[in-house]
Order: structure tokens, then C-alpha cells, then sequence
């Protein structure tokens, strides 16, 4: 890689141990993908917030990191484990919250904007067309370069912090022009009511590793907020370009390699397959983080409904969007607990429940793996009917 | 030392390499075939020299090793390197096998194409026909194909193969004392002999 001499200073450690290794850390993975160069950053998101998932290992990282480094460009965090304000009622347990404590305490130090969130295009961190950026958490990596239009690769937490601190990243992969174009195209049938987390479970297993271009797609944001994080999860998948009423170009198909049909009566199957128990022990929706048309829309069909009670409930959403819906979750908390910087996938579910059931397609890659739930997959309003009368 | 083709999974496996560090536990190196971000990440963060672009099908567990991150190397002492020469030789869709005599310091009775060292200097073509003229007593072939050497390891040797096909007028030939036998086979039929190392891969490969 080519460095500048400013950049050759800071990998000879002339700005201390921290920028040093944030530097090594970005040259290292430019080497490895073939990148000719460092490229300047609009902002990072970064991943590893929860205990449950960084471990004793990843506070101790963070908060030697922390003695010596501080972001340059705006960073914003990943959720939690738990709810800052709510983890004794989530059933999080002490010892949890004093590690997930010191973690907070140690990005704070570092500079990362608590945000606490995995949507943070909706919570005040939202990138340009075109932006080059450094985003870890797979749903908004794939949100920002597809329907955002930003350019980021899909970080590791350690890669994204190291580009947040130095303000750089290595200029590979989706940066460039030429590996955003689409290497496979997919023929979406009509998606049925619910099920577009479904199609992006689909679309993920299909494209691998290749940037599939997704045609007939007529999807609101928050439906290409829930599909693109499917489709993150199920394959290696950081992009999709889409041709429908939203698209914002026209897409370049001179790579297609390969053509797909994914047929509505795929989506009912899939929904079959993973449609899991009858009965929950909790019944978790927003992953990603619920957008605030989304707890607008919950909350108007729950408004003059009875919750049942047979279950917990958690409604995961960002504390942005929290504070600017303050009667929709008024009319939500009648039913369960309204989570803010958490959600089912990095809280310590598995220490408290065993069957989970969700409106999310990557909650259900994440909930029987990492969560270790017996999971259920529900189109959302099949979940609102089922925790009320 | 650890030595891995490559690895694969999520930041969290950054961390528990992390982890293996403040554990005492971590490997004094690593090597791998092909380096990607999570072991990479890891291996920076806890300070673990790591090299890469290494085949570690040669290494064995056991193997005194000298990783070098600096210079990105890796040596493998009490192992010698042996440049050797294969030939397939071809004669109307049939392959001649050679069986090594009990003369031959290695490898004794097992079926091979026409094989021997590259002596010092030698251009490896060169080594391939001279052979051809010592073991087999052919003058005149036809060089239709060679591989990139290929790697073997064999106990406390690394063989260098470097496969040639070469296609001859006719099936006559005369075997010196390195042989006791030979057979003109079928490519296919190869797997039915007792070959010497990797002499299957060479001759898929050549043909």
C-alpha cells in the first residue's frame, strides 16, 4: 500500500501505541485485499458492544485501546446487552451489567457517539450518496450501500473502531466501482404481506457471496431495513442492487452471471419452515431497530386491544426514535417492554427464556444460534394479534 | 506456532484470539494459507506474528518451524527441499508407468512416470529430457505440456515436482537398471497401481 508521509508517522508509532495500532490494523487488511491506498471516511459504526458477544476479551481490549486512542470522525455504537435504564425488568442479571458497564464506559472514553443502536441511519447518523464510510454492523452496511448509496465494505468491531480512530479506511472491495456491480440477478415474485424479511432470507442464500441486483422490489424503507438485514445474515452479503419504484439508477448488469427466479409460493415455504412453536416464552420484535413509522403502525392497530399476557414481549427500537414517539409507546407498554439500546439478538436471551418468536429473518439465523432459542418466525401483525385480544 | 489454511466466522473471533493472549495461551505465530480479516484482526491485536501465502499441507505437526512476520517467511528446519523432474509419456492415448527397481534409493517397487533429480544449474525442461534418454532410452519427444512445480511432503522431505508431458512416436523403449518393469496404461487406470506420491494429481493435471 501506498502511504502518505502523514500516515507513515502514525505507523511508526510518532503518534502513540493506539493511532499505531489502528493503523497497522487498517494497513493489514488493506494488504490483504489488494488496496493500493487509505481513503478518507464520513463516519464508522461500530460492532462488539455487547458483553455477550465480545466477551472478557473484548473489554480488556477496549479499555487498554481507550488509554491511548480516540476517534477523529463521527462513530456511533452498536446496541447493547442491555437497556441502560430497564435491564433489572429485562431479567439481566448483575454481573452482566457491571461487564456491559465497563464496556460503555470504555467507548465513551474512546469517543464513540453512544447510539446504541444498529439503525443508525435513523437515529442521526445517516451517510450521503456516495459517502465513503466504515460501518461494521451487517444490516446497516447493507442498508447504507444499498439503499443509502453510501460505500462500505462490511467491518469487523475492532476494523471499524481502528477506521473511526484514524478516520480512514483501506480503499478495497465495495469502495470501488467495479465490485458493486451486480453478479447475479434475482426475479422477486409478490412478496406477501410480512414476509420481505423472508425474502432477504432467501435472496442471502442465493447470493452468497456476490452482490445480487433484485428486481420487481417494491418495498417501503423500513421493509428494505428488515430485508437487506436477512439477507446480510443468511449469506456474506453487504449489497444489493434493486430495480423497482424505489432505485435510485440504473443498474449495471454486464457482470450477471447467473439468473434466479424466487417465487412467492419460495416466501410461504420458507415461512412454514420456519414458523417454529405455537407458544413463546417471548415475543421480540425490531431487529433491526424499529423506525418510528413502525411503532406508529404497531401502536395504532394495538390502540383499543387487550394485551393477553401469555408472554413477554419486547419492542426493540433506538432511543432516538424512543423520544420522539412518546404516545406510541405509551400504547406499546400496555402490551411489553419497549428496549432501548438492545435488542434479541446481543441481550442475554438465552439466560432467560428458551422459545422466541420474531417478525425478523435475521433474527431467526442469529435467535437458535447465538440465542440458543427454539425459534418462531411471524409476519409482524400475526405477532400483534397473538399478544392481544 | 499455529498453522492453519484459513480461517473464517466473526469479530468475535478476534476477540477470543485476544483472549488466548491474556490467557497465556496464544500461539507464538501463525501461519496461514491465505489471511482474511478475522484471524488478521486478531492477530494485530494481540500481538501474534502471522504470515500468509504459505501452503501448510507441507507442515506437520511437530515440525520445528522459523516464522519471520517481518519478512513474511517461514523455515522448515530438518527438511530438505528436492527439485525432482515427471514425465508422462504419452503414446496414442496411453501413459507409460514405470515400476522402481529394488536399486533405487527411494520409493522401491512403486509405479512412477520417468522421474529423477535436477541436478545443479539444470533448466528443469532440460533435466526432463535427459532423463527420458537415461531411463527410457528416448532421443526424440514431443513437449506438449509442464506444470508449476507442485509441493509433496513425505516424511523429512519436501518434493518439488516439476510434471512434464511429452508425447512419443512409438511404445519402444528400454528401461535402465532404476526399473524392473513398465506398462503402458490407460490415464484412468493409474489409480489401480501403487504410485509414488502425488503421481495421480501430476498426471490429472497434465491431461
Amino acid at each position: 500500500m501506498h502511504l502518505t508521509a502523514q500516515e507513515e508517522r502514525i505507523l511508526a508509532g510518532e503518534e502513540g501505541p493506539g493511532r499505531q495500532k489502528a493503523i497497522e490494523l487498517l494497513v493489514a487488511l488493506g494488504d490483504i485485499y489488494g488496496a493500493e491506498r487509505l481513503i478518507p471516511i464520513a463516519s464508522a459504526q461500530v460492532s462488539g458492544a455487547s458483553f455477550k458477544t465480545i466477551g472478557d476479551a473484548g473489554i480488556k481490549f477496549l479499555e487498554d485501546f481507550s488509554e491511548h486512542a480516540k476517534v477523529t470522525v463521527r462513530s456511533s455504537l452498536n446496541p447493547l446487552g442491555l437497556d441502560l435504564r430497564r435491564w433489572r425488568s429485562m431479567g439481566v442479571e448483575e454481573d452482566f451489567h457491571t461487564k456491559q458497564a465497563r464496556i460503555v464506559a470504555a467507548y465513551r472514553k474512546l469517543g464513540v457517539e453512544p447510539l446504541y443502536s444498529c439503525t443508525p441511519y435513523l437515529a442521526g447518523n445517516r451517510p450521503r450518496q456516495g459517502a465513503h464510510i466504515a460501518w461494521a454492523e451487517s444490516s446497516a452496511t447493507v442498508f447504507a450501500n444499498s439503499v443509502l448509496g453510501a460505500r462500505t465494505n462490511r467491518e469487523g468491531g475492532p476494523s471499524a473502531l481502528a477506521a473511526g480512530i484514524i478516520g480512514k479506511t483501506a480503499e478495497y472491495g465495495l469502495h470501488l466501482e467495479e465490485n458493486r456491480k451486480p453478479k447475479v440477478m434475482i426475479d422477486l415474485g409478490p412478496v406477501p404481506e410480512g414476509l420481505a424479511p423472508l425474502a432477504g432470507y432467501l435472496v442471502g442464500k442465493i447470493a452468497g457471496r456476490r452482490v445480487p441486483l433484485v428486481r420487481n422490489v417494491r418495498f417501503s424503507e423500513d421493509e428494505h431495513k428488515s430485508f437487506g438485514a436477512a439477507m446480510a445474515a443468511t449469506g456474506a452479503v453487504s449489497m444489493y442492487a434493486y430495480s423497482g419504484p424505489m432505485s435510485r439508477s440504473r443498474v449495471d448488469v454486464s457482470d450477471v452471471e447467473e439468473r434466479v427466479a424466487l417465487s412467492r409460493q419460495e416466501m410461504i415455504r420458507c415461512a412454514e419452515d420456519l414458523s417454529g412453536d405455537g407458544h413463546w416464552d417471548l415475543v421480540a420484535i425490531g431487529c433491526p431497530h424499529c423506525s418510528a413509522p413502525e411503532l406508529r403502525r404497531m401502536a395504532r392497530f394495538l390502540k383499543g386491544r387487550t394485551p393477553t399476557k401469555e408472554s413477554d414481549v419486547w419492542f426493540c427500537t433506538s432511543r432516538k426514535v424512543f423520544a420522539s414517539c412518546p404516545e406510541e409507546v405509551g400504547v406499546l407498554r400496555r402490551f411489553g417492554k419497549v428496549l432501548c439500546d438492545t435488542c434479541m439478538v446481543v441481550a442475554p436471551v438465552e439466560r432467560i427464556y428458551k422459545r422466541t418468536a420474531s417478525d425478523s429473518g435475521k433474527a431467526m439465523v442469529y435467535l437458535p444460534t447465538l440465542g440458543k432459542q427454539r425459534a418462531s418466525f411471524r409476519p409482524t401483525m400475526q405477532l400483534l394479534e397473538a399478544i392481544s385480544r | 506456532m499455529f498453522c492453519f489454511p484459513f480461517g473464517k466466522g466473526s469479530t468475535v473471533g478476534s476477540y477470543a484470539m485476544y483472549q488466548l493472549r491474556l490467557n497465556g495461551m496464544a500461539p507464538v505465530a501463525i501461519v496461514n494459507g491465505t489471511a482474511e480479516p478475522i484471524v488478521a484482526t486478531g492477530a494485530i491485536i494481540s500481538d501474534i506474528p502471522m504470515v500468509d501465502g504459505v501452503d501448510v499441507g507441507l507442515l506437520r505437526t511437530g515440525d520445528e518451524i522459523v516464522a519471520d512476520a517481518d519478512m513474511g517467511s517461514v523455515e522448515l528446519r530438518g527438511v530438505a527441499e528436492k527439485h525432482v523432474v515427471t514425465s508422462i509419456v504419452r503414446n496414442r492415448g496411453r501413459i507409460l508407468l514405470l515400476q522402481r527397481s529394488d536399486h533405487v534409493g527411494s520409493y522401491r517397487g512403486q509405479w512412477a512416470g520417468v522421474s529423477g533429480f535436477i541436478e545443479h544449474g539444470e533448466d528443469s525442461e532440460a533435466a526432463a529430457r535427459r532423463e527420458l534418454g537415461e531411463e527410457i532410452a528416448c532421443g526424440k519427444a514431443t513437449l506438449v505440456k509442464h506444470l508449476e512445480p507442485e509441493r509433496f511432503r513425505d516424511k523429512e522431505v519436501v518434493w518439488c515436482v516439476h510434471g512434464f508431458l511429452f508425447d512419443v512416436k512409438d511404445r519402444k523403449i528400454r528401461t535402465d537398471w532404476e526399473h524392473q518393469s513398465h506398462a503402458w496404461v490407460a490415464p484412468e487406470e493409474v489409480e489401480r497401481f501403487p504410485t509414488v506420491p502425488g503421481l495421480r494429481r501430476i498426471v490429472q493435471k497434465l491431461l
